[in-house]
């Protein structure tokens, strides 16, 4: 195993966690190595085909997939540099004064070791950082004042605006919706054309992936980018109190050693827990930071409730982004719906294509044949849709571990448990019921639902925070209990899921603990 | 991605097509120039490549002509990383060509028990409808192999994708498709 020379700090990860990272402290003077097992996509990489855009879908080392309602990692996960940020929606919702006490006001899941105030200011910075468009004093009604945000809400097409009636009919105030997109240039950016291809990856850059964004500004300050490195280890120091570095696969896959004063783990949430595991030593027999037996625990995911609606006239369904035009917390208070306990986050006004996992033809699953194709004709033009995300709530049971089976680099595969509950079932129907509510109070020729699998979008949790080893994995920081020198990074660190798109929150933590370690140098790195 | 990777792979794009293997050569076009050029299989069998285009037609009318076994053949024959079927989304385990290999053998033994002996491929097209909507609820009785619903769920995908998830597809649907970066005229 080679040696490299030694950096401050190595970042498994170059995501969205992770570019925060490497931008803040590049920019703090540090010499950063981010590592990532995939290829260096430039933004001239992002075709705009559903096809196509399934190339930035993970290709690594697979994950072994079970309980009854196995994780999304094919849909959900990302491959190579921008990690799922290259083809999330940008949808910017943030985590409400709620979703940090539901232990103190309910009794129930966990209370975050922070408040919503902690981390409300790094939700504005980010929002003028990387830019982000929405109307915060309508947005108010919902949640303490903030900053404005830098950009005025994007544009509305017939899509989204049919269903405002459905909405007020059901007294669901809906506002502007907060996105990662420009409705102006925005800092040398240009502003979004409305084309809808965002989920395979924006090529201009009016959306705020990692590439135009903190990866960009990190690469600006020095850091480096290593692509095609695949981290199996974290090393640590014969007494186990610090780790020295980290241990990888090169693009020819030769065994590397990079040591560093500073390991940062940002990669995908079910990957950190598994590189944990896989970095048992003597000292740490059941795995690093594992102690307490909560690496790997606590994996969450939300849960959708669509509701489909066909009108007798085109709603131009072509347009606008794949994220949100209307967004609702009207329903996120833990008890909002009667008989079924967690927050709801409703979206409204989003582009239809019409192939790929989320397009048209899936819209009507068991359609097939000369009945496809007549429903495809009539719904590329006249189909919208509306989405409320669910929030499930946390099990110890819901986890991941290390498997038997073993990838080419001799590294166990990671095994995702996970499997919601009956009050998970209870809230996602809840919101079935009233999505069909809200598309009937609509003028929609036909309104309907496709109920099978219950779905399993976004990942948290694997290495949640706490206020101690006894009851989390990290601080509110990402700084691990057990070791001073090792955080984690980005929705694994989540202590509860909200129902909100989880990725701003991410740039927010972020952002929140890679300032703190900054300005902590001296003591986390000794 | 480095210089010679972009290189290759912007090549394909470029152009929008994949790469298939004429006469030892490297050669690129569209799923359904290689079908009509009877471009060889590089890893299907004919019975499975037939069975493939059979059942991509009953999904989606025009599948077959717009080159659905060649589509999935190429797909199969490259690294999973490079991989752009609907599969991969889908958690589908490389490699690929292990799935379908399994999908259609359930599908064309289901069949001949059905029909005394006839494969997929040699139903009417009232028996393929009537076998695709049972297999589709996982209601085909003896069916060995990756289960129905989950089969129609892939196999579907990759119809949609060579009909509709094209720039024609969507042209042929009265879509405007406003790509950023153009894959091709029909990718």
């Amino acid at each position: 195993m080679a040696t490299q020379e030694k950096v401050d700090v190595v970042i498994v990860g170059a995501g969205a966690s992770g570019s925060v990272y490497a931008a803040t402290l590049a920019k703090a003077g540090k010499k950063v190595v981010v590592m990532d097992n995939g290829p260096d996509w430039q933004a001239s990489d992002l075709i705009s085909s559903d096809i196509w855009g399934r190339r930035i879908k993970p290709a690594g080392a697979p994950f072994i997939l079970e309980g009854k309602h196995p994780v999304s990692m094919g849909a959900q996960g990302g491959w190579g540099v921008g990690g799922a940020a290259l083809h999330y929606f940008a949808n910017f919702p943030r985590l409400m004064p709620n979703d940090f006490r539901i232990k103190s006001e309910h009794n129930r899941a966990h209370d975050w070791p922070i408040a919503y105030d902690d981390v409300a200011p790094f939700y504005d910075k980010v929002a003028h950082e990387i830019g982000v468009s929405g109307d915060a004093a309508a947005e108010e009604i919902f949640r303490p004042k903030g900053q404005a945000y830098p950009m005025p809400p994007m544009k509305t097409f017939r899509n989204g605006r049919v269903w405002l009636k459905g909405f007020e009919a059901n007294r669901i105030r809906m506002v502007p919706a907060a996105v990662g997109m420009n409705s102006t240039d925005f800092k040398g950016r240009p502003a979004c054309i409305y084309d809808g291809w965002c989920h395979v990856g924006c090529p201009i850059g009016a959306l705020a992936n990692p590439l135009v964004t903190f990866l960009s500004d990190a690469r600006k300050a020095g850091a480096e980018v290593r692509a095609w490195s695949t981290v199996t280890r974290v090393l640590t120091d014969a007494s186990g109190s610090k780790v020295t570095g980290v241990e990888y696969y090169d693009r020819n896959h030769e065994k590397q050693f990079q040591p560093a004063s500073v390991v940062v783990l940002a990669a995908w949430g079910a990957q950190n827990p598994r590189l944990l595991l896989n970095s048992a030593t003597d000292k740490h027999d059941k795995g690093l930071a594992n102690r307490n037996g909560l690496v790997g625990k606590y994996v969450m995911t939300h849960f959708a409730s669509g509701t489909n609606a066909m009108f007798d006239e085109d709603v131009e369904a072509h347009l606008g982004t794949i994220g949100a035009q209307f967004m609702s917390y009207e329903r996120y208070g833990k008890t909002a719906h009667q008989g079924a306990f967690g927050s709801t986050f409703i979206v409204a006004g989003f582009t239809s294509k019409l192939t790929g996992l989320g397009g048209v033809a899936n819209t009507r699953p068991e359609l097939f044949g000369p009945a496809l194709h007549a429903y495809m004709k009539r719904a590329a033009t006249n189909l919208t849709r509306i989405t409320a995300f669910g929030e499930e709530q946390p099990k110890i049971e819901n986890r991941v571990e290390l498997a038997a089976e073993k990838d080419e680099f001799g590294m166990p595969l990671g095994r995702i448990i996970h499997s919601y509950d009956d009050n998970d079932a209870a809230l996602w129907n809840a919101n079935f019921e009233e999505g069909l509510k809200i598309a009937k109070a609509t003028d929609a020729k036909d309104v309907w639902q496709v109920r099978a699998a219950q779905p399993t979008i976004h990942f948290m949790g694997g290495t949640i925070m706490g206020t101690g080893a006894a009851n989390s994995v990290v601080n509110s920081f990402g700084q691990t209990h057990e070791v001073a020198n090792l955080y984690c990074a980005g929705p694994g660190i989540f202590a509860t899921a909200g129902a909100s798109n989880p990725t701003y929150t991410v740039f927010a933590l972020s952002l929140r603990g890679a300032e703190h370690l900054a300005k902590t140098w001296s003591t986390v790195a000794g | 991605m480095d210089a010679m990777e972009r290189r290759v792979f912007l090549k394909g794009a470029g152009m929008g097509m994949l790469a298939f293997t004429v006469g030892g050569a490297s050669v690129l076009m569209t799923p359904g120039q290689a079908r009509a050029q009877n471009v060889p299989f590089r890893l299907l069998k004919a019975r499975e490549a037939e069975t493939i285009e059979a059942m991509g037609e009953a999904l989606v009318p025009g599948a077959q002509r717009a080159g659905v076994a060649h589509f999935v053949d190429q797909q199969v024959s490259v690294t999973p990383g490079e991989a752009l079927l609907e599969a991969r989304q889908l958690n589908v385990k490389p490699p690929f060509i292990n799935f379908y290999r399994a999908a259609i053998a359930a599908v064309d033994k289901a069949a001949e028990a059905r029909s005394g002996g006839r494969r997929f491929a040699a139903l009417t097209a009232a028996e393929q409808h009537d076998f695709v909507d049972a297999m589709r609820q996982n209601k085909i009785d003896g069916w060995q192999g990756p289960p129905g619903g989950f089969v129609y769920l892939v196999m579907r995908s990759d119809a949609v994708d060579v009909v509709y998830g094209t720039m024609e597809g969507y042209e042929a649907l009265g879509v405007p498709y406003m790509p950023h970066i153009a894959p091709d005229k029909r990718w």
